[in-house]
């Protein structure tokens, strides 16, 4: 069975720096992959090139099975991303939102399907209707997280998605994360969050400098191979 | 599909403020300089009408009393003049610096044409603001300002990959973004200008064409937005680009274009045209009569046989030299109007380079207010001019007696248009 998402010998060079370097790993269906690494690490940078907007210098990269660089398209309509700035409009309400990107993904969603996915994200309800704007940044997240949820699509790509969520938030987003899994979804979610990563993820992978330097599952989300993570961030200054 | 991204991309414009301003100060705009157009069509057209009455009357007064074919040819003045089309309104073009009427008699006529060119006023650099200049000019930049961050200001609030990768391919978001932009703009400028056709009763072919000129204008400019905007820099380097470009094709290019031209083209001026014929017509007073029978007779050797001058004053030797004015006028008359018709080719040539030059013209030839209409208009004055000669001449080289019921069928200016 081909997995949902793969790198193989990874390489990619941004304005001339190697950003990432032989990397190989892969996601099967229904798997939560959490990549940890520190500033700078290359992680942002292997979320954009699954999605097709940085070309792989070496190696390749597959959704699905099929290389991206031969149906972005494809690539895209299997994947819900949510970016590292939670990039919705400020100008608009999260209803207005989240009308504006399904309609863009070509989503159809009931008014009910999308209170139910705010639920699921606790977002207010009085602050449904109000424009982004006015949200907090764990509110802006949330909103971002809704979108992905309403998706429904086989593979999710999380790029720091606790960052500006409170401690209870984060705990329910990691319950969130894991019974979306349990239905069948494929996510890769990359953070600086070691703790989490571990409690959530059913295997680690350590980027440093562009490279990975182990991978290990993350049993029982509890063991926590401390000196891998930590030589995963020795470098982080050098960076 | 397609339509249901456009329905997305229009909910989304309404909720863009700026643009929402952009848009409507685009309608406001068009509404002014239809406004401004239609009435200075009205006032000209009250204008002719008023002189066409007047002139009747003033005509009828001038000739009551007359005893002789001569003094009646003398005092009597014909209005003449080129009333403004049905879609003059969107486009005042060489009206405004052109005239569009004379008074004209029997006595050498260029002098008669070119006097009105040294009272002509100049409306300068910009021109008048009627719809031909909001088209070719303003337009262009609230098109820019409308799409030139269209991507960038999404790149800068870093929003631009999470869109096109919710999106899945950029053509079913940038596009119906952009062109939802693009029709809104050319409805709100249309609209306006539709009304004016209607109320002054323009032909729906000629609005038809015009509304092609400015869907055309907008589409190349959109181009260029949209060439210009791959570029990955920051909005304001996108706008400063843009606005350059917009001077150099909308003012630098045009003021280039016309510069050169004229320095190639040169004109005698109208004035000149008007000393010559006046020192001519001066001079001959004091020349010996056979030095102005002689040309006369030359181009109308059928009054030779009346050509004899007694001593002293002569009606037929008057307006004999008078015409003789107008033949000595005649090449440098020539010389100017193939000057101005040529400079008039060579910019419909430049104008290629210009997307700005070139909806003015076509606004222009549409409303018939270019060089060439203006050209034809004075070439009607010259052939009523000589249908007034082609009546008096046969009254007056024979000496017929005057006759005040024959006055009744003295021509009349009728304008072609
Ligand atoms: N737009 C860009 N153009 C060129 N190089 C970039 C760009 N964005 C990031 N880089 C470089 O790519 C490398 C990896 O960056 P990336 O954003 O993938 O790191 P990250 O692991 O996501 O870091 P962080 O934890 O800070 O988000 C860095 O060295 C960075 O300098
Ligand atoms: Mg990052």
């Amino acid at each position: 069975m081909t997995s949902p998402l793969e790198a193989r010998s990874l390489s990619l060079v941004r304005e001339g720096n190697t950003v990432l370097d032989d990397v190989s790993f892969t996601v099967a269906q229904g798997e939560i992959f959490a990549l940890l690494g520190g500033n700078g690490a290359g992680k942002s940078s292997t979320l954009l090139t699954f999605l097709g907007f940085l070309e792989p210098s070496g190696g390749d990269i597959l959704v699905n099975g099929t290389s991206v660089g031969s149906d972005v398209a494809l690539a895209r309509s299997a994947i819900a991303y949510l970016p590292e700035a939670a990039a919705l409009y400020g100008h608009m309400t999260a209803y207005e939102n989240l009308d504006y990107f399904l309609d863009l993904a070509d989503k159809l969603a009931s008014q009910a399907e999308i209170d139910a996915a705010l639920e699921r994200v606790a977002l207010l309800v009085e602050a449904r209707s109000r424009r982004l704007q006015s949200y907090s940044k764990g509110m802006r997240q949330k909103t971002a997280i809704a979108l992905a949820l309403l998706r429904e699509t086989p593979i999710l790509l999380l790029d720091e998605p606790t960052s500006g969520l409170d401690p209870i938030a984060i705990d329910e987003f990691h319950d969130l994360v894991k019974a979306l899994a349990e239905g069948g979804q494929t996510i890769l979610m990359v953070t600086h969050d070691v703790y989490g990563a571990c409690q959530v993820a059913d295997r680690v992978g350590l980027l440093r400098r562009g490279k990975l330097v182990g991978s290990f599952a993350a049993e029982n989300n509890k063991r926590i191979n401390t000196e891998a993570v930590h030589a995963a961030f020795a470098e982080r200054e050098a960076v | 599909m397609m339509l249901r991204n456009f329905a997305r991309e229009i909910r989304f414009l309404s909720k863009d403020r700026g643009a929402l301003f952009w848009l409507a100060l685009s309608f406001i705009l068009s509404v002014i300089a239809v406004s401004f157009g239609v009435t200075e069509v009205r006032e000209q057209r009250e204008t002719i009408a008023n002189l066409i009455e007047e002139d009747a009357a003033d005509r009828a007064n001038a000739l009551e009393g007359q005893e002789d074919w001569g003094s009646a040819a003398y005092y009597a003045f014909h209005f003449t003049y080129a009333p403004p089309s049905d879609f003059a309104f969107a486009a005042m073009g060489q009206r405004d610096s052109t005239p569009w009427k004379h008074r004209v008699r029997m006595l050498a006529l260029e002098a008669q044409i070119h006097e009105a060119d040294t009272r002509n006023a100049d409306f300068g650099l910009v021109g008048r603001f009627d719809f031909a200049f909001l088209a070719a000019s303003v337009v262009p930049l609230l098109l820019i300002l409308l799409l030139y961050d269209l991507r960038a200001s999404e790149r800068s609030a870093s929003r631009h990959d999470f869109l096109v990768a919710t999106a899945g391919s950029s053509l079913s978001l940038w596009f119906p973004r952009a062109l939802v932009r693009v029709a809104g703009l050319a409805l709100l400028l249309l609209v306006p200008l539709w009304v004016a056709s209607l109320i002054a009763g323009a032909s729906g072919m000629v609005t038809l064409q015009a509304t092609g000129i400015v869907v055309g204008a907008l589409a190349v400019w959109w181009l260029i937005v949209e060439l210009v905007s791959r570029i990955k820099a920051s909005p304001s380097v996108l706008l400063t680009s843009l606005i350059g470009l917009w001077l150099a094709l909308a003012i630098v290019v045009p003021a280039l274009s016309k510069a050169v031209i004229e320095t190639n083209n040169p004109i005698p001026d109208g004035g000149e045209i008007l000393l010559l014929q006046r020192e001519t017509v001066n001079d001959a007073w004091d020349l010996p009569k056979e030095a102005t029978m002689k040309p006369f007779i030359e181009t109308h050797p059928e009054w030779r046989e009346y050509a004899e001058i007694e001593e002293g004053f002569e009606w037929k030797w008057y307006y004999a030299f008078q015409q003789v004015g107008d033949q000595k006028a005649a090449p440098l008359v020539e010389q100017y109007r193939e000057a101005r018709l040529r400079r008039d080719r060579q910019a419909g040539i430049a104008a290629l380079l210009s997307p700005t030059s070139f909806v003015e013209r076509a606004f222009e030839k549409l409303a018939g207010t270019d060089a060439v209409s203006m050209i034809a208009y004075e070439d009607e004055v010259r052939d009523f001019h000589a249908e007034l000669r082609a009546f008096h001449y046969p009254l007056m080289f024979p000496e017929k007696d005057y006759d005040s019921g024959l006055l009744a069928e003295l021509p009349l200016y009728k304008p072609e248009s």
